[in-house]
């Protein structure tokens, strides 16, 4: 299964900073997260798309929307707004 | 005129004698205040040949129409100066209370030129003006100074050098409100050898506002807009700067090591969540400003402002140190000796880099948490190792025989981004004019954050747009001067609205981008003028060269040759990187010429 990593104020959402589920896209995976922590997937999707600033990658890389594939050994990291360096 | 005061202060230390004239009102119009103005200025009083550490250069210190009127983040100030690190035009910013209430004596430009020949402290009291011998206060370190010198944060506030000023370490940084900086490039060896220990400044002028009832519209609009941005709202507020680490590190793009890797296995420990989970006891912020991303943090040793995200990385994943406390005491501390964190933390991994090469005889090696304090304390005070790392990673790396192993561009030590992962960071940081920095254009908004809009982090060609525009942006903002965050959460045209209402001058964003760009071009032209090249706009062969083996960055190289031709042309220079007549006619800029 995918690992989805969390980072900032999802991991006090989520109580943990990693979590998996089963799914051949990033959608897929989070639809998967659904079940075991609603509140999480809430704070990420919003009318069944990525909130605005959010940052998505797999394996570093970034998913730009909810279809972007995955595989069972890939890592989802997922960031909500974050700021800083200007 | 409101907006801006209208009167310089120019201070000379040789005779301990001062004089006051008119600001040139047209002067401020095209370069605003801050960095611009500060940047013009420099032009007629330190030509090439000056060597920055001599009676003849300068110190600007400038603020800008807004500063002090209560806009948000109206608190900034600049110094402008010749850098003795590079040796290029240097203009550094900071936050805090000093700078409105310097607006508050009654000056927009203060100009510090000669050298006292004992230590002095300047006092500003509205607009009289006392030398105080400071014989006594020589040697003392930041924190015990300003509080000595009754630093009262919205009354009276204290800017100064510690130790590594005195001792004209090449790195060290002017201090305000005990732990803000003007801290890159040097200008605090500039203030210790002019033997100037402090300026206190106390003031009660109001700046005035032309268009009162659009200055609080626009306040209430700015202060809305940041309340519903989640970057100034939740984001930078509820973890800082520190929380890029991790990011930073997911993408591969967090230098490692002296740059020898892109990701850091310790991010996670050394991280802004960690920060805020462990060690935070409570947010602070400068005047006038409601996002508030300060940290106050605390160890079994020290309480104090920070670590930013710079720091942070420089004592942690540059050095291989994944020990938050270590790095929390190593900033404190040189905040306390007045040094420049990215520069010190850069210089200390580009020793321990020669050391574990064995091209340097030291013990400094990397991961070593204890050897921290100990080599900051060396440095500022240039006993044993640290009188070689006291003048910067480059005059260290070029003494051992390996300058390929500082990571700097132009000589200044380049900040936390590694830009094989970054490719316009990579541009940015070639072309900065006071060398590799990521306040002159950040583009890690753009290229990792989504900030206003994702771009493809590894995309070449087009890039340089993307600099220019903000870098140019950049330099308009830090010659208001506001602070970038603000950025963030409000769009360019509420800066030229609000200077309009405060000034009565009509700007548009236009306008502001367009100063930008003549600042940007006139700090090309002081370089140019000192003797600097195409060949300076460059990065250290590692980052040309040698592309990481592993992470999302693996097999890249900056590709910096043709974003550089790019970037050349999209400026309106020529092919050496000279700008060309016709934009230096566009831009006001000929008649310097
Ligand atoms: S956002 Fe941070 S650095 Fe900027 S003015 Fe506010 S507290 Fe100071």
């Amino acid at each position: 299964m995918p690992t989805v990593k969390i980072f900032a104020n999802l991991r006090k959402i989520a109580g943990t900073k990693e979590l998996s589920a089963a799914g051949t896209t990033v959608g897929d995976v989070l639809n998967g997260l659904r079940e075991q922590n609603p509140l999480l997937v809430e704070a990420i999707l919003e009318d069944g798309t990525i909130r605005p600033h959010f940052v998505i990658t797999i394996n570093g890389h970034n998913a730009l929307d909810l279809n972007t594939p995955v595989t069972e050994q890939d890592v989802i990291a997922i960031f909500p707004p974050i700021a800083g360096g200007s | 005129m409101a907006g801006w005061s209208e009167k310089v202060l120019e201070i000379d230390l040789s005779t301990q004698t001062y004089k006051t004239y008119p600001l040139d009102m047209d002067m401020a119009r095209l370069y605003i205040g801050g960095r611009g103005l500060g940047a013009r200025l420099l032009w007629d009083l330190v030509g090439p040949g000056v060597d920055p550490l001599s009676p003849e250069n300068v110190l600007i210190f400038t603020n800008g129409p807004l500063t002090g009127t209560g806009y948000q983040t109206s608190n900034r100030f600049s110094v402008t100066t010749k850098s003795p690190l590079t040796g290029t035009i240097l203009d550094a910013n900071s936050g805090g209370f000093w700078g409105m209430q310097f607006r508050k004596t009654g000056y927009d430009v203060m100009i510090v030129r000669g050298k006292s020949d004992k230590p002095v402290w300047i006092e500003i009291k509205n607009a009289a003006i006392t030398f105080h011998d400071a014989s006594d206060l020589w040697g003392m370190r930041v924190f015990a100074l300003t509080e000595k010198l009754g630093q009262n944060n919205n009354k009276r506030n204290v800017l100064c050098i510690g130790p590594a000023g005195e001792n004209l370490s090449r790195i060290a940084a002017i201090m305000n409100d005990r732990e803000r900086a003007l801290a890159r490039g040097g200008p605090g060896a500039v203030m210790g050898s002019k033997n100037l220990k402090a300026i206190v400044v106390e003031g009660k002028d109001r700046p005035e506002i032309v268009d009162k009832d659009q200055f609080k519209f626009l306040l209430y609009e700015a202060r809305k807009s940041l309340a519903q941005s989640p970057l100034t709202s939740q984001a930078l507020p509820e973890f800082g700067t520190v929380v890029l680490m991790n990011i930073m590190n997911n993408v591969g793009a967090l230098a490692t090591r002296n740059h020898q890797q892109t990701q850091f296995e310790g991010a996670e420990a050394i991280s802004g969540e960690e920060l805020t989970d462990n060690y935070l006891v409570r947010n602070a912020s400068c005047w006038a400003c409601p996002i508030g991303c300060t940290r106050i943090s605390r160890t079994e040793k020290v309480e104090g402002e920070g670590p930013e995200f710079e720091s942070t990385w420089a004592f942690g994943a540059q050095c291989g140190i994944a020990d938050l406390p270590a790095i929390i005491e190593a900033n404190a501390l040189c905040n306390d000796l007045g040094l420049d964190t990215i520069s010190v933390g850069s210089t200390i991994a580009c020793a321990m880099e020669l050391s574990e090469k064995n091209f340097m005889d030291s013990e400094l090696r990397f991961g070593r948490a204890d050897q921290l304090a100990p080599t900051i304390e060396a440095i500022a005070t240039r006993s044993d190792i640290g009188a070689d790392l006291a003048d910067g990673s480059l005059r260290l790396a070029t003494k051992y025989g390996h300058p390929e192993l500082s990571m700097s561009s132009k000589g200044l030590e380049m900040p936390a981004y590694d830009p094989r992962g970054m490719q316009g960071q990579g541009l940015l940081y070639a072309t900065s004019n006071r060398g590799g920095c990521h306040m002159r254009g950040n583009m890690v908004g753009p290229e990792v954050l989504g900030a206003p809009k994702l771009i493809d982090r590894f995309q070449v060609q087009g890039k340089s747009s993307f600099v220019i525009l903000h870098q140019n942006t950049a330099a308009a903002i830090d010659s208001l001067v506001l602070c970038k965050f603000t950025n963030y959460g409000v769009a360019e045209e509420y800066f030229a609205r609000v200077l309009s209402a405060v000034t009565g001058i009509k700007y548009s964003t236009g306008d502001m981008i367009k100063v930008g760009e003549r600042v940007w071009n006139l700090e090309r032209l002081y370089n140019l003028r000192e003797g600097f090249t195409n060949k300076d706009d460059t990065l250290p062969p590692r980052l040309l060269n040698e592309a990481p083996t592993d992470g999302p960055s693996k097999g890249w190289v900056v590709q910096l040759e043709p974003m550089l031709k790019e970037y050349y042309r999209g400026r309106g220079w020529d092919e050496n990187g000279i700008p060309t007549k016709k934009k230096l006619a566009e831009l006001d800029l000929e008649v310097l010429l």
